[in-house]
């Protein structure tokens, strides 16, 4: 997949296709879990924010399955020759909920004012930018300092949304009270908001695309209890459960009710991949023996048919399969006990305990670690599982304080965005839990990441990241478990939920009910 | 003019104790790990410390502690509950939206269990000894020893799902746009198991003690007085044994009230049921400070009241004070 | 008759009394009939019971033997609910004990520090405890402990203080005992059967309060408890009912059983009560 080409892109605006089969009406009631903490993306970027806020907010492009980009609040855009120069062309006649046009000087507010504040991912591929000018009202140019390749990939709602000027420009953004009933250019309008129940949104009688949105109203469901949202589904009462939302074990049974479908789709941009930070600074983690014996000792497939039901791919380093420069290429870890305990044995490990850390996000992360737990113990590794809270895992975590910690972090389409940040030495930072945590340092490496950050050349990218693959999988600086993937079950009567590489996040937009 | 002097001195104490809470509280929930900048930063999914740092300062978390007590303490002293900055809100308008459905579930609760529970602890007293009494003492205490988060799963499975008489979980139906009296049936509807699964283990404990203490004034010299007087048994029972038995009964359910009004956050968790108890877990989890301690003044302050509830009906039941007005 | 007599005659005491005794052998017995602990994955998940003679109640999520699981929850389950009881006594009954024989403002100090923990709902404030001290065996306990002791304190308290006008105390008095001397060998002894009676009940609500801590999470992950393997199992509750339908039962049966002794002592110890019975 080239994105990188020289020639124009420019895809047709009138993907408003007339109605065929497609009814207009009706609403569709989703759960979100856990209740998100906001609704203004530019603030707030978590999975349950975008979920909802991706209906209301919209950025100028969406990504199909493929990765591609897509015209969204952009009809068209061009890449200069250099890769320097990136020329958007806007949608004609947008308009904010609100009723005011959106133009360029919006988009310009967003990425180099607003963003640039408060949206730490997205600051760090500002970095790159050198300048952003709206020549008129539908055009604006991003001038960029060298080359990036995974630039064009930055256009996301959850990485860039877009922001109205008329309403934030001059204020403290994070009080501004209109924070509470966000403005968007988005298919769907906030409406309401009962905290702790749900979240109502209305179809945007102005949307640009003729005949879109279908739906007439969505609701966001606030339900607690994964078990309760099982329920839901079972009764009728929602009709989406997007990834994530019920616990693994369930999905089997749900997917074999009546009038039931399931799509793995719609996580290729965002790609999960789990894996355990070892803590590479000290304890028996720091030798690389042992971090190689971890994981010739855990039985993955185990782990993905029994815990995730099937579900994901054992992951083989640290690029997902489902992402472009993905190599295969590297040492395989296969389930090897006698390896491990071959392994343990040279390094003279003398017992000393480890603890697991999980990621607490319930039932199958916890089924996750003990599962791991007991594959270490068969080796002869001493260890227990440590426990916390989200917060306490977040202070574990970003202060150092563990030995082996699940985690699973989002690659956002190109190893520059979503993985280079847990490899490179200079993402060793103290207090944050996204970066390096394990604390691993290898110089030639950096400059190999770095170098295939900013080549502009795709096939000089492949080469170097394969090249980059082949040796940190002998490394282990993380012990790699699995590509994740959450099955979004739904009501089969809901059509074209999942169309592009965002999935449900990404907006009902093309989303339709099938009467019956 | 007792009454009032004693509900008034009672308040008096009630606002000190109140106090005492919020700082107990405050020094409880920032000595857990983590706080509310680095869940916000966690949940973020990418964040480097300056990130992490402005969210901070915006909290006010970079103020020793000292400090960021004495301006918690000063707005609780003004009923400011303060800001929730993960929810964007003042946490007093987050609480309120939250408070009435706890408080029509822990009523509900508390009604059903306390009336329930005396009409069975009476009815067995009076057939003590028979095969009833046995019957109703094993169902009370089956529902005793139920651990209620698991009796509220069975009763979704059963109710809900298998026979789909009531509505498993939420509040009311979302989005139906009933209004007046629908509006009520629908949320009576949604009421119904989590307020029963609360109640009824609580049911148990006092019709146990109904029954006991039935049981321990029926031997006392008063009532045996009657006896000999010629009154008859319903009426012995109605206005000398029950007035009675009942004291310790109401002094227990308002010692209770606590428990409940704890019961509520695993009543809310399984029934989805948009109360404080829920806000609670939540918000302990998120380190969403001023509103986790929002609501612990507020339900302690909802126990306070359940406690002058039930002296005020002490004072009603008690034949002491009764025989003088 | 004597207390055991009169407790025996109770039937659904002595009940409680043999099912007690059975969770309590099972429970020290456990290290020997499963060896190999609970966590051990054995067969393919969701085994279903009575399929396979070996694994009788059949396997878990992940495949781990039920039956084993129940085996050792019990050791956890009964030690979790002894201990806090007893560390709620330590609390409870000196401070009772105090406030009830001094009166004046050592009985105000104390009963307003009493009445200030049974203002905070107790699960509100075991749930915060468990959260900050991260769970552990220990920080569970020590949290049923701290939120279950109120009620300890002002039966201890109402029982010394009525217990301090009989004769036999304003005998040691006479006598020259000194105020610590009659306190503890004189009054508690003769509260003692009261104490039991709660006890025994504290221990049961203990193990529902535990297994409430683990349903929402917040157990020792190191520690196989019945309270965790329901909060395991309730996301299977529809394709696996049994996985949480058995510890669920032993919780019951437990918490049934001790209630049971608790009414049989209670019975025994104050049989004038008891006319009306059969």
């Amino acid at each position: 997949m080239n994105f990188l080409k020289t020639t124009t892109f420019l895809i047709a605006a009138g993907l408003a296709t007339p109605l065929l089969a497609q009814d207009a009406g009706g609403r569709i009631d989703i759960v979100v879990q856990p209740e998100p903490p906001s609704l203004m993306l530019g603030l707030v970027q978590n999975g349950p924010t975008q979920l909802v806020a991706g209906d209301i907010y919209e950025s100028l492009l969406r990504y199909n399955t493929d990765l591609e980009p897509q015209p969204s609040l952009a009809k068209s855009w061009e890449i200069s020759e250099d890769g320097l120069t990136y020329t958007f062309h806007l949608q004609d006649g947008v308009k904010w909920h609100d009723g005011e046009p959106f133009t360029s000087a919006d988009v310009v507010f967003s990425a180099d004012v607003f963003l640039r504040e408060t949206h730490a991912r997205m600051r760090s591929s500002l970095a790159y930018v050198d300048s952003i000018e709206a020549p008129d009202d539908q055009t604006v140019v991003f001038k960029l300092k060298t080359p990036f390749g995974p630039f064009i990939g930055v256009f996301e709602a959850g990485t860039m949304p877009m922001i109205p000027k008329h309403i934030y420009e001059g204020t403290d953004y994070a009080n501004n009270p209109m924070n509470a009933t966000p403005i968007g250019t988005g298919p769907f309008k906030f409406e309401s908001w009962e905290k702790g129940s749900y979240i109502h949104l209305v179809k945007n009688e102005d949307y640009y695309l003729e005949g879109k949105p279908h739906l007439d109203e969505v609701y966001y469901r606030v339900i607690p209890d994964a078990a309760s949202r099982a329920v839901a589904f079972e009764t009728g009462e929602v009709d989406v459960l997007p990834g994530g939302s019920v616990e693994n074990w369930d999905v089997q049974r749900l997917t074999e009710l009546d009038n039931t479908c399931s799509t793995g789709k719609g996580w290729e941009f965002f790609a999960p991949h789990a894996f355990m930070w070892l803590n590479n600074r000290e304890g028996p983690t720091a030798d690389v023996r042992f971090r190689q014996a971890v994981m010739y000792a855990m039985d993955r497939e185990f782990v993905k048919d029994v815990v995730w039901n099937g579900f994901g791919k054992v992951a083989t380093g640290p690029v997902s399969s489902k992402t472009n420069f993905y190599s295969d290429d590297v040492t395989q870890y296969d389930y090897n006990p006698e390896k491990a305990k071959e392994l343990l044995a040279e390094m003279g490990y003398d017992g000393t305990p480890v603890s697991i850390l999980p990621l607490p996000y319930g039932e199958t992360w916890q089924r996750w670690a003990e599962a791991v737990r007991q594959n270490l113990q068969e080796v002869g590794i001493t260890v227990d599982i440590d426990s916390a809270d989200v917060a306490g895992w977040n202070e574990k975590t970003s202060q150092w304080d563990y030995d082996m910690a699940f985690t699973y972090l989002y690659q956002y389409g190109d190893p520059a965005l979503g993985v280079s940040r847990n490899y490179v030495e200079s993402q060793i930072e103290k207090g944050s839990p996204w970066n390096n945590v394990e604390g691993y340092r290898n110089p030639e490496m950096d400059a190999k990441w770095a170098a295939a950050a900013v080549s502009p050349s795709p096939d000089e990218r492949t080469k170097i990241y394969s090249e980059i693959q082949k040796e940190i999988v002998d490394d282990v600086p993380v012990a790699w478990l699995l590509e994740i993937e959450f099955p979004t079950i739904y009501n089969c009567n809901v059509q074209d939920l999942v169309t592009t590489g965002i999935g449900v996040s990404d907006g009902l937009r093309d989303a339709w009910i099938k009467q019956e | 003019m007792s009454l009032i002097t004693t509900i008034l001195g009672r308040l008096v104490k009630a606002a000190i104790t109140l106090l005492a809470i919020a700082v107990l509280n405050f020094f409880l929930i920032h000595a857990a790990p983590g706080d509310p900048a680095a869940v916000l930063a966690g949940e973020a999914g990418a964040a480097d410390p300056l990130f992490i740092a402005q969210l901070r300062e915006r909290f006010g978390l970079d103020q020793p502690l000292y400090v960021q007590l004495w301006s918690y303490v000063k707005n609780v002293l003004t009923l400011d509950l303060g800001y929730s900055f993960r929810q964007g809100m003042p946490v007093y308008d987050l609480i309120a939206q939250r408070l009435p459905a706890t408080l029509l579930l822990t009523l509900s609760s508390f009604v059903i269990s306390l009336s329930l529970g005396i009409a069975f602890g009476v009815a067995a007293a009076a057939r003590v000894g028979k095969a009833s009494d046995s019957v109703l003492t094993t169902i009370a205490l089956l529902f005793y020893a139920t651990p209620l988060y698991w009796a509220a799963l069975m009763a979704v499975l059963v109710f809900s799902v298998q026979l789909g008489w009531l509505p498993g979980f939420g509040y009311e139906t979302v989005g139906s746009g009933y209004s007046g009296l629908a509006r009520a049936w629908d949320i009576l509807q949604h009421l119904i198991l989590p307020a029963l699964t609360l109640g009824l283990f609580f049911m148990a404990v006092y019709m146990r003690m109904t029954r006991a203490s039935m049981l321990e004034v029926s031997q006392m010299d008063f009532v045996k007085t009657a006896r000999a007087k010629g009154l008859s048994g319903p009426v012995i029972r109605r206005r000398h044994i029950l007035r009675n038995a009942l004291l310790p009964v109401v002094t227990l359910a308002g010692l209770q009230a606590g428990q409940l009004i704890g019961g509520a956050v695993l009543t809310e968790t399984v029934f989805a049921w948009p109360g404080i108890g829920r806000l609670m877990f939540e918000s302990l989890e998120a380190r969403d400070y001023n509103t986790i301690l929002g609501v612990f003044l507020v339900s302690a302050a909802m126990v306070i009241v359940f406690n002058i509830l039930t002296d005020i009906v002490y004072r009603i039941v008690d034949p002491r004070i009764g025989a003088k007005s | 008759m004597t207390l055991w007599k009169r407790f025996a005659t109770n039937r659904g005491a002595v009940i409680g009394l043999i099912i007690l005794l059975c969770v309590i052998a099972i429970a020290l017995l456990a290290p020997v009939i499963y060896p190999g602990g609970p966590w051990k994955m054995v067969q393919r998940p969701f085994l279903v019971p009575f399929t396979n003679g070996d694994l009788p109640l059949g396997t878990d999520t992940l495949g781990r033997d039920v039956a084993a699981g129940l085996v050792h929850g019990a050791r956890v389950s009964l030690l979790v609910g002894l201990v806090s009881t007893v560390m709620a006594l330590l609390i409870g009954v000196p401070l009772g004990a105090l406030a009830g024989f001094y009166g004046g403002y050592v009985d105000e100090g104390a009963m307003r520090f009493t009445e200030f923990f049974q203002t905070i709902p107790n699960f509100a404030l075991a749930i915060v405890l468990v959260a900050i001290l991260e769970p552990t065996l220990g920080s569970i306990t020590l949290a049923i402990a701290i939120v279950s002791w109120p009620p300890v304190a002002r039966l201890v308290r109402a029982e010394v203080m009525s217990l301090k006008r009989r004769e036999f105390v304003e005998a040691a008095h006479l006598a020259g005992l000194s105020n610590t001397r009659i306190l503890v060998s004189e009054v508690l002894p003769n509260a003692i059967s009261p104490i039991i009676v709660m006890a025994s009940l504290m221990v049961a609500t203990a193990i529902l309060l535990e297994s409430s801590l683990s349903f929402l999470g917040l157990g020792d992950p190191n520690i196989m408890s019945w309270g965790y393997m329901i909060g395991a199992a309730r996301t299977v509750i529809r394709s696996a009912w049994w996985l949480s339908f058995m510890p669920g039962v032993a919780i019951l049966l437990t918490v049934l059983a001790l209630n049971l002794i608790g009414e049989g002592l209670n019975d025994a110890f104050n049989p004038h009560l008891k006319k009306g019975r059969t």
